[in-house]
């Protein structure tokens, strides 16, 4: 009992309810307050149907999606105090973190692994809606903001793939590289673009690191954010149940 | 068992507090295991066994003070060496570990260089970033490059050593035998600054070689040249008798005259069955040093002679009488780039020199061939092998142009990416095992290949495989401060009429002067400032040696006295060192004094013979008649450092003041004795 008073007490000291305005009433008033005035919650719904919460409705692939996100973004901050985007010193940093590093083997396999299975969730995660027919109004928007979301992991794969500057990496990119200027009147200037030049080198590196570490994710969040917050305007998760009585 | 499996889904992941949980204590394991396997990483482990090593050791204490634990690294930005070797080789600097055979503990042998300076990959190769085991020696699909075994790790001394060195025997060997056995003809071999390899085997132009030779003796001889003479550097092609013979075809109908129209006289040959004739040949042959070139197989099977030119074991079953007298007058009129000098034969002398090489014949070698007249069709089809076969890279043939790399190049053959190899079936993925392979069995890759056999015993084999892998990507990156460039060729050529007749007497076969010539004799620089004019010309014309340990090379050259002269005159007046300043310093010394030093206080008698009857040393050159032989100011200059006036000397470096010089130098210059009687001839 002490101890629950003591939350109560805290819950209601100045400082709290300087932070968090809504109180915690049991109004519906109250627990609409608290979610809309937290920048974080905010983007979630205020009320969730018990049947949306069912493993079968979602198999969970975008909360898991989101789980792969957040492991890169941690593991990818870590792995960027220990990597120079530069030629070769990018290559011998891949050796320090295998061999001297400490955990920088698990650091490494972790955002790898955790950039494959994104990649797998995200896919899983686009079939499900399809087959279950979420993608229809009034969810039509939020579906296309999936796709972009799709093409940024993509997106990031492919720009992640460069890091390493190993014989995989440059050849991976000097192919597809290729590929992007086999696109129609602008596919060699997107190619040189990309590049920062007309080989595979040190610019190319470089923009690709900059394209890996700030700007994808940088979209990938703004779009992330929009994704969560259409979720709760669209009325919430797919259940199959009709949404409007 | 689905009961089982459902209860214990219940128990753990039955509600959401119980899912939460057991994914906790799962993320829990998995954050434990990482800080354990940084605990347990091989590299530790060793650094622990070195300790207990070392602590049961007398010189335990300074060892482990000496001791570092962690990653140990070796860093080089300017040479690409990032090493992490010493982590767990602890005592590599530690020589007092020399008994320890346990690796990873072992000393490293001493060598020239410092390991801090030079790191272990420079020479060891393998992947120096590694710190386990595994990824540190062995090819891995992460790193191509494995360790290098350690019979072949000369081969990195010669990434920047473009010199022969002492220390590398095997290197040194095999990159003779590139240029010896004629690699280089068809394989491009650069250095890193571009300098070409150049081969030494000299193959002769096969454009006049009708005059020399017969068909048949052509057949066998590129049927297999071993079974003619078993120095022989022309490896074998692997030819059916079909190809042989139309090869030979060829070879005989492309041949043209070498002298248009002359018609040609041969002396008087002795018979064969005049064994006097033959032994008085055999002298010639003998007196005109004809075996400092030329090997031959003696009655016991041994094998005497030099090899700058071809083993005449059995010549007698190979050249015509007619071209070997016309070779033996003067070898320039049929071949202009020959090695042979001209002697200067008397035409009876001639004669009795054919006489005896007539004698070494091998009358088994041709029995069994015999050849038909030549089609056209076999011609034609002797011209494509000779062109497929790329004879023309070695030798000049009418009519089939010159192949420029003929072969791959191998300027970079050490660091050949795995990748662009194909292993026959069975054999080792590593560089050295292919390049073995492929030198001593080509064909062993494929029937079509076109790489001959060459016979090599397995310790040339692993020269050559040791001179190839010198050969890397990594020496082109290394700074040119390091690099130990080989000597310039020189293309110094004496003037004059004593230029000629230096050309024409082959001087530079054996003699190296101004950096150009062979190393058979010795070097003849600064011939003029050591040696009298007198004695140079009796030398010239009655050669003998000056060592009683060395057999005498020079050959006779029959020169007339004009020309002696001639020769002499342009010796005394170029060959001079600029290091001399006058008389003053040397002259007037007491030869009385100078005959105490000599035999007390330097013992010059340890390895100088002055009298036949009483001294024993033999190291050095006789100086009975030195007084005659040498110039003062040269024994001066030699007395005081010898190694400034020819670098390698075995003379001691005496740094003799200069009051001794002077008494030694007057005393060596009485000694004028008579040559012994019989010394030379």
């Amino acid at each position: 009992m002490k101890l629950s008073e003591a939350v109560v007490g805290v819950r209601n000291s100045r400082v709290w309810r300087s932070v968090f305005r809504a109180g915690t009433g049991d109004t519906n008033l109250h627990r609409s307050l608290a979610v809309q005035q937290n920048v974080f919650m905010h983007l979630a719904s205020v009320k969730v149907r018990r049947r949306a919460l069912d493993f079968g409705v979602t198999w969970y692939l975008g909360t898991l999606s989101l789980g792969c996100f957040l492991i890169l973004v941690v593991t990818g901050i870590l792995l960027m105090l220990y990597y120079h985007p530069s030629v070769p010193q990018g290559y011998a940093d891949m050796k320090d973190l295998q061999f001297v590093v400490s955990a920088g083997v698990f650091l490494r396999n972790l955002h790898r692994w955790s950039a494959h299975a994104m990649v797998l969730l995200v896919f899983a995660h686009m079939f499900k809606v399809f087959y279950r027919g979420a993608y229809r109004p009034p969810r039509e928007f939020n579906w296309v903001v999936g796709v972009v979301l799709l093409m940024l992991t993509l997106f990031l794969s492919y720009t992640g793939y460069l890091l390493p500057w190993d014989q995989l990496a440059f050849w991976a990119i000097t192919v597809g590289s290729n590929i992007m200027s086999a696109v129609p009147l602008m596919g060699a200037k997107t190619r040189f673009l990309i590049l920062g030049g007309n080989t595979v080198n040190a610019n190319a590196l470089l923009r690709f690191y900059v394209l890996h570490c700030v700007i994808l994710p940088l979209i990938a969040v703004v779009f992330l954010a929009v994704h969560f917050w259409r979720i709760r305007k669209d009325g919430g998760l797919h259940t199959g149940e009709k949404t409007h009585e | 068992m689905t009961e089982k499996i459902r209860t214990a889904w219940k128990f753990l992941f039955g509600d959401s507090a119980r899912a939460f949980g057991s994914l906790s204590v799962v993320l829990v394991v998995m954050l434990a295991v990482v800080p354990a396997k940084d605990h347990f990483r091989e590299w530790l482990h060793y650094q622990h066994e070195y300790q207990s090593l070392i602590r049961n050791r007398s010189d335990g204490v300074s060892l482990a003070r000496r001791f570092q634990g962690g990653v140990q690294q070796i860093w080089l930005p300017e040479l690409d060496v990032v090493d992490r070797c010493a982590t767990c080789h602890s005592g590599l600097k530690e020589a007092s570990l020399a008994g320890v055979a346990a690796q990873p503990f072992r000393p490293h042998p001493p060598i020239p260089h410092s390991l801090t300076e030079f790191g272990c990959v420079m020479c060891h190769r393998g992947q120096g970033f590694a710190t386990t085991v595994e990824d540190a020696h062995s090819s891995t699909k992460a790193w191509e490059q494995a360790i290098l075994p350690a019979r072949y790790v000369e081969s990195s001394c010669g990434q920047c050593h473009e010199r022969p060195l002492e220390g590398t025997p095997q290197l040194n060997a095999g990159r003779d035998m590139l240029a010896r056995y004629g690699c280089v003809h068809c394989h491009k071999i650069a250095s890193p600054e571009g300098r070409v390899m150049t081969a030494t085997d000299d193959p002769p132009s096969l454009a006049h070689v009708a005059e020399k030779t017969t068909r048949e003796w052509i057949f066998a001889w590129i049927k297999n040249p071993q079974a003619y003479a078993t120095t022989a550097t022309m490896p074998n092609f692997q030819l059916s008798d079909e190809d042989a013979r139309d090869i030979s075809a060829f070879l005989i109908n492309q041949s043209t005259p070498y002298i248009a129209g002359a018609p040609r006289k041969t002396p008087a040959v002795p018979k064969q069955d005049d064994t006097a004739a033959v032994q008085q040949g055999s002298s010639v042959y003998g007196e005109s040093f004809c075996a400092s070139c030329h090997a031959m197989q003696n009655a016991a099977g041994l094998m005497t002679g030099g090899n700058i030119g071809p083993e005449l074991t059995r010549v007698g079953s190979k050249v015509k009488p007619e071209w070997l007298a016309d070779w033996l007058r003067n070898p320039k009129v049929y071949d202009p780039e020959t090695a042979m000098p001209h002697y200067r034969f008397e035409e009876k002398d001639v004669g009795l020199v054919m006489g005896f090489l007539g004698s070494k014949t091998d009358s088994d070698f041709l029995k069994d061939v015999h050849m038909d007249t030549a089609t056209a069709a076999q011609i034609a089809h002797g011209k494509t092998l000779v062109s497929e076969r790329g004879c023309a890279s070695c030798h000049e043939i009418n009519g089939v142009a010159h192949a420029d790399n003929f072969a791959p190049e191998l300027t970079a053959v050490g660091s050949l990416p795995l990748a662009k190899i194909l292993f026959a079936p069975g054999m080792a993925h590593t560089v050295p095992d292919y390049i073995s392979a492929k030198i001593r069995n080509p064909r062993s890759f494929g029937n079509a290949l076109k790489m001959p056999k060459f016979t090599l015993s397995d310790s040339q084999v692993d020269s050559l495989v040791t001179a190839l892998l010198a050969q890397t990507t990594r020496a082109k990156t290394l700074p040119a401060t390091l690099r130990i460039q080989a000597a310039p060729p020189s293309t110094y050529q004496p003037a004059g009429r004593a230029g000629q007749l230096m050309t024409d007497m082959r001087c530079f076969s054996c003699h190296e002067i101004n950096g150009r010539g062979g190393s058979m004799a010795p070097e003849l620089t600064w011939e003029g400032s050591s040696v009298q004019r007198g004695w140079l010309v009796s030398f010239l014309k009655r050669p003998n040696t000056l060592r009683p340990t060395l057999i005498r090379r020079m050959p006779k050259f029959n020169m007339t006295d004009e020309e002696a002269s001639v020769l002499a005159d342009y010796i005394m007046t170029v060959y001079q060192t600029a290091a001399f300043d006058g008389a003053a310093k040397f002259a007037g010394g007491d030869s009385a004094h100078g005959k105490d030093l000599y035999y007390g206080k330097y013992a010059c008698n340890s390895c100088h013979i002055l009298d036949p009857a009483k001294d024993k040393g033999y190291i050095g050159p006789t100086l009975t008649e030195v007084g005659l032989r040498l110039n003062p100011e040269w024994i001066f200059h030699w007395l005081k450092n010898a190694q400034a006036l020819r670098p390698g000397t075995l003379e001691v470096n005496w740094n003799m003041n200069d009051e001794d010089a002077r008494a030694i130098t007057a005393f060596l210059m009485e000694q004028k004795a008579a040559p012994r009687k019989g010394a030379s001839r």
